[in-house]
């Protein structure tokens, strides 16, 4: 059985500096590569404006509680201007009242 | 966004080095500006943009957005209003008019002229067998992803940049840094970084071309780029 042929190489550090160049230029330039799709541009401002929402609970004007928006509503109210969401009071899964509608532009 | 051009731009406007401008106003590993903990950009003042006159593309284009196709067709979209910008939209004039209202074409030639680049280097990735062709010997792990000097392929060794800099503050590549990268070519070479704009730029794109066509000769290729080759 013949000796193969070493093989050209390049270097860990080479390989490393390259595709950290690349990463580098596809974040900064926004270049995509091969079959890679681009995702929504997020509206920036919505997100910020949103990032904090919370939701508090008073006792006349003492705080008895807050709690920051969950996740998956705060996504949604981050996506676009037109989002919204209701609040709805249940008491043993019985609706007691709706308690209003958050518009992701206000 | 920032691109490295962009980056020297800005910098020369606040008359500062791309390193320290890297390190004061970059996120994200040097590609992107800096926002205010409530979300404006740091360089936006009550007087306007402070680096308004070398201010980057995305800012240019402003309320419009570019995509180009692989096949190169431009398309532009609007971004929807923000309710604090004060700028004066109107709908009258053309894409073409603002675009050049708004000094873009040497923006978007560098733009270019840095994809070309980036498609050499995905290239190079692709053709890589990682397995077979990095050089185990050289040692590894996470000490080697500080990047190498620029210039040539393997050998440099990177500038003692600020180390007490986060992680997310230190940039991916020694190339984003423009500054830096030139000192170092312009030493291996025996020249003096050039100090206009245009012509650093123009020298750090020939600077990355030639670091490619080493490691592509390293791969035993012809350089996509043969007349500027320089043996690694």
């Amino acid at each position: 059985m013949g000796k193969q042929e070493d093989p050209k190489t390049v270097s860990r550090r080479d390989i490393l500096k390259l595709a950290g160049t690349a990463a580098a230029f596809c974040t900064s330039f926004g270049f995509l590569h091969g079959s890679q799709v681009g995702g929504i541009v997020q509206d920036k401002h919505l997100q910020m404006k949103w990032a904090q929402a919370e939701i508090k609970w008073y006792k006349g004007s003492e705080l008895l509680y807050s709690a920051p928006f969950p996740v998956k509503v705060l996504k949604h109210l981050q996506s676009n201007e037109t989002a919204t969401v209701e609040i709805k009071l249940f008491r043993a899964g019985q609706l007691l009242r709706n308690l209003g509608t958050i518009e992701a532009k206000h | 966004m920032a691109g490295p051009h962009e980056v020297l731009g800005m910098s020369r406007v606040l008359g500062i080095g791309t390193t320290e401008f890297l390190a004061l106003y970059t996120d994200n590993g040097g590609t992107t500006l800096r926002s205010e903990a409530d979300g404006p950009c740091v360089f936006l003042t009550a007087s306007g943009c402070r680096v308004h006159p070398r201010r980057p593309l995305v800012c240019r284009l402003y309320p419009l957005g570019r995509m180009t196709d692989e096949t190169g067709v431009e398309r532009f979209g609007v971004f929807p209003a923000q309710p604090d910008c004060e700028a004066e939209a109107g709908h009258e004039g053309t894409v073409s008019s603002f675009l050049e209202s708004q000094g873009v074409a040497p923006y978007l030639e560098w733009s270019r002229r840095y994809g070309e680049l980036y498609r050499r280097m995905m290239g190079l990735l692709d053709r890589l067998d990682i397995q077979g062709k990095v050089d185990a010997g050289e040692g590894g792990g996470a000490a080697e992803a500080a990047p190498a000097g620029p210039g040539s392929a393997g050998s440099g060794q990177e500038p003692d940049r600020a180390s007490h800099r986060a992680p997310d503050r230190e940039p991916i590549s020694s190339w984003q840094d423009i500054d830096a990268s030139l000192a170092e070519y312009c030493a291996a070479e025996g020249s003096t970084p050039p100090r206009e704009i245009d012509e650093a730029i123009a020298l750090h794109l020939r600077a990355i071309e030639e670091w490619l066509d080493g490691l592509e000769l390293q791969l035993g290729e012809v350089p996509n780029n043969p007349e500027g080759a320089r043996e690694p």
